[in-house]
């Protein structure tokens, strides 16, 4: 490990400081509050594996950083995803944290 | 702080915001359907459409091309139904992959094209016999083309999408010119410049998701 990546450790965030649930939140970010997007596009948008997907979307879920709900569209079991708002505020607050990093 | 698990993080700061920007472009672009697949049938109905009304019914009743009068009456309404099932279909694959406030808006803003043209279409029909031909096309061409940039201006509200705004905007604006200079001209300027519109708005919309 090179002398930069020793700040990142000690200052970000561990939950979302992995580089697959770094693409996770990263995703789910582009969606406005309360609204949801289905499990089957959001492993296609992140070419993840969906057990890979799911692992990391249940630690996510561990941290309150996300919501996965299984409800029904029409008549298909449907799993929706959204980015809980203490998870946002970990996005932005890890976002914030990388540009004073780079400027600071 | 300990990381929670194995996962490899990201390697420095600058790459990980290119990580952060790259994923969120992409799933932008997944989450809103192709400028182009939205805009060019309509842009390529209005062009085609209103360049054979033009051509048939021109200014002071000249007819440039001697078509039989139903071939425009028919080729503009076929074109607008095909734009709208393509858009339909392009505006439902990608709804479905959120569930949500966004989707119901877009949903409302569908449903909202549907009432408003129908509403349009009943009142004008009341009309459409007691005018002479081309105030009667006057005025159907110079309505529909009047609520579409009412709509489009409303999305670009809605959404806070400029360009959906100036679409709006233009599209009125060259319909009021149009409807002042008269029957016949107003089919050619809609031809060119309202459906040269669509198709400059779809390409600028794809610039700018690429």
């Amino acid at each position: 490990m090179s002398d930069t990546n020793e700040p990142l450790v000690t200052e970000l965030d561990p939950v979302i400081h992995a580089q697959a649930r770094l693409r996770v939140v990263s995703a789910l970010s582009v969606l406005r509050e309360d609204d949801r997007i289905t499990f089957p596009q959001l492993q296609e948008s992140l070419r993840m594996t969906a057990g890979n997907l799911s692992v990391h979307l249940r630690k996510l879920e561990d941290a309150g950083y996300v919501e996965v709900t299984k409800t029904h569209q029409g008549r298909t079991p449907a799993t929706l995803v959204r980015l809980t708002r203490r998870g946002r505020l970990a996005f932005d607050d890890y976002t914030a944290a990388l540009r004073a990093l780079l400027n600071p | 702080m300990t990381p929670i698990d194995d996962d490899a993080p990201p390697l420095n700061p600058a790459e990980s915001l290119a990580l952060i920007e790259r994923e969120r472009r992409n799933v932008g672009r997944d989450l809103s359907p192709d400028p182009r697949v939205m805009f060019w049938p309509w842009g390529i109905a209005w062009l085609v459409g209103f360049a054979f009304f033009f051509l048939r019914f021109g200014p002071d009743g000249r007819v440039f091309v001697d078509m039989p009068q139903w071939l425009p009456l028919a080729v503009l309404p076929v074109l607008m139904i095909v734009a709208g099932i393509v858009t339909g279909i392009a505006g439902s694959r990608v709804s479905g992959r959120v569930s949500g406030p966004s989707n119901r808006q877009g949903i409302m803003y569908g449903i909202s094209w549907s009432i408003a043209f129908t509403g349009f279409s009943i009142l004008f029909a009341q009309f459409s016999q007691l005018l002479p031909e081309e105030k009667s096309g006057l005025l159907w061409a110079g309505g529909m083309v009047a609520l579409t940039g009412a709509l489009h201006m409303a999305g670009g509200a809605v959404w806070n999408d400029r360009d959906l705004f100036v679409l709006g905007a233009w599209t009125s604006l060259i319909n009021i010119v149009g409807i002042l200079i008269g029957p016949g001209w107003h089919s050619l300027i809609v031809a060119v410049a309202g459906g040269g519109g669509m198709i400059a708005a779809g390409i600028v919309g794809w610039v700018r998701m690429r």
